[in-house]
């Protein structure tokens, strides 16, 4: 006689908040030093360099202009 | 209760460089929630991620946000609503990479800059980010005091209430109690739809000015491209940058919560980029109304007799929060940043005295901030420049930074690197950015530079 199996089964998923979560290994630069100095690299923080002068020499216009030093000059 | 399928989602990160990404420590189970259906699992585990994206963005509708896009909308109507359309994906790729960086290091973001880039660029980004983040904070300070002082409160109790009240906040050892609070106050934002839909703007030409750029009356002149350039600083921040990582890392997130912490991010933009839109139609009232103002105080001021006491104390209650917001998340920036680069301990799980050092930094954020603001006759004008100079200043590095560290292969591995899309897209944004932190630098420290 053929019997009907009851072959259900219920799927739980437990939820952890990620504080209470067991920590993960995460990417380190521990051993590795200071970042590779690609073309693209080198060239990013020359550009960032040379924004900054740019920067500081705007800023001691505006200084001078202001202290009257540029009106004088000129 | 029996446990046929437990999903933990704790994916080994074996793809990146050998040796370095281990796989998850061997420990005893920790003890969860446990729901019967997939879409409950993913809805409690995006609201246990959900925070981070939503406050990141929200707190950067802070004082001089509400400012500016008040502005925006009473000097020019609605015709820069379409800015905010284009910034709202910007917003999105650039706090995405931060929070991708944050879940693959678990550290912050000037933690990064020091171990990557060297004493040098650390000491530069480290600096830059507390001297903008101070300046900014005296701002929302000054916020306070004006549009408390606008409902009776005089200054001498209202700034010190708050920075009171502001230390309170963190000071509780519990980063989700803090997390809540903040969630809490960013909802209360909301308030800024209603005051739209009070102020009845032409909803037609507000779709159509939404959609596609139109030309204010008397065309492109210097005041509007002021006004663009600090709609675009006051959108994307140099401390957001700081302060989501250290957010992500200080909640823990782990690298299967990244897709939930994209979302998180772009919900954050979407409600920020449509509050400040609101914001706009407020000020739109008095475009539209003759109304001219140099603050929302002020409008709120102006706007009374015509549109009611609702409307006045909602502007100048919802500027007291947007300061709130702005300093709290300011100040833990600083604080993070500062506490990850010294090697202290530095975190809201902390208690007071486990971690001083942290706590020290941000009630002397907050506190001499508000100190500050006390002074009689302190120039405020000199300190709004100020930020705006050196926020130009430091944005443009502090990106850069990012998109470096996120093509950085050896510390990431493959996984977590830019895509050849992501990074087309990101240098694109940064060659914007860097234009136009220069064109707003030169106008501000060189006024006549473009007459």
């Amino acid at each position: 006689m053929a019997s009907i199996q009851n072959t259900y089964e219920p799927q739980y998923f437990n939820v952890i908040h990620p504080l209470d979560d067991v920590p993960e290994q995460k990417c380190t630069s521990e051993g590795l030093g200071h970042i590779a100095m690609t073309p693209a690299v080198r060239i990013s923080l020359s550009v960032l360099r040379g924004y900054l002068i740019l920067m500081t020499l705007m800023l001691g216009y505006h200084v001078l202009d202001l202290a009257g030093v540029v009106h004088k000059v000129f | 209760m029996r446990l046929a399928e437990l999903e933990l989602e704790r994916e080994d990160a074996l793809q990146g460089p050998a040796g370095r990404q281990a796989n998850v420590v061997a420990m005893p189970e920790p003890e969860g929630v446990v729901v019967r259906h997939k879409w409950q699992k993913h809805l409690l585990t995006f609201l246990m991620v959900f925070g981070p994206g939503l406050i990141v963005m929200e707190a950067d509708n802070d004082a001089g946000a509400v400012s500016t896009y008040m502005q925006a909308g009473g000097q020019y109507g609605l015709h820069l609503l379409w800015i905010l359309v284009v910034l709202l994906p910007i917003c999105y790729f650039v706090q995405e990479m931060v929070a991708r960086l944050g879940i693959a290091t678990g550290k912050g973001h000037a933690a990064m800059i020091y171990e990557r880039f060297g004493k040098w660029w650390g000491h530069f980004s480290l600096f830059d980010l507390l001297l903008v983040n101070f300046l900014t904070l005296i701002t929302e300070f000054a916020a306070i005091s004006l549009a408390l002082s606008a409902m009776g409160v005089s200054p001498y109790i209202s700034v010190p209430a708050s920075a009171f009240g502001l230390t309170l906040l963190v000071v509780t050892g519990s980063y989700l109690r803090w997390e809540r609070i903040v969630i809490g106050l960013c909802l209360l934002d909301l308030t800024w739809f209603v005051l739209a839909f009070m102020v009845h703007p032409a909803w037609a030409s507000v779709a159509r000015n939404t959609a596609a750029p139109t030309m204010p009356l008397g065309g492109v002149t210097s005041s509007l491209v002021f006004l663009v350039i600090a709609i675009v600083g006051t959108t994307i921040a140099p401390w957001q940058l700081f302060f989501q990582q250290s957010c992500v890392a200080e909640k823990r997130l782990r690298f299967a919560d990244l897709k939930w912490a994209r979302l998180d991010t772009l919900i954050g933009s979407v409600f920020t980029v449509s509050v400040a839109g609101a914001m706009m139609l407020v000020g739109n009232y008095g475009y539209t109304h003759g109304v001219v103002f140099q603050d929302p105080a002020q409008f709120a001021g102006a706007v009374m007799p015509m549109l009611g006491h609702f409307v006045r104390n909602g502007i100048l209650l919802l500027m007291v929060n947007a300061a709130v917001l702005g300093t709290t998340a300011i100040s833990l920036a600083s604080s993070w940043a500062y506490g990850e680069v010294k090697g202290w301990e530095h975190s809201l799980h902390k208690k007071l005295w486990e971690a001083p050092g942290f706590y020290a930094t941000y009630i002397a954020c907050v506190g001499a901030a508000a100190a500050f603001v006390l002074i009689p006759r302190v120039p405020l004008q000199l300190v709004i420049i100020s930020v705006q100079v050196f926020a130009g200043l430091i944005l443009p590095s502090a990106i850069i930074f990012l998109q470096l560290l996120l093509n950085d292969r050896e510390l990431l591995g493959d996984r977590w690197v830019n895509k050849t899309w992501n990074n087309v897209i990101n240098w694109t944004i940064i060659v914007v950015l860097f234009a136009l932190s220069l064109l707003l630098a030169a106008q501000v420290m060189l006024p006549n530079l473009f007459n």
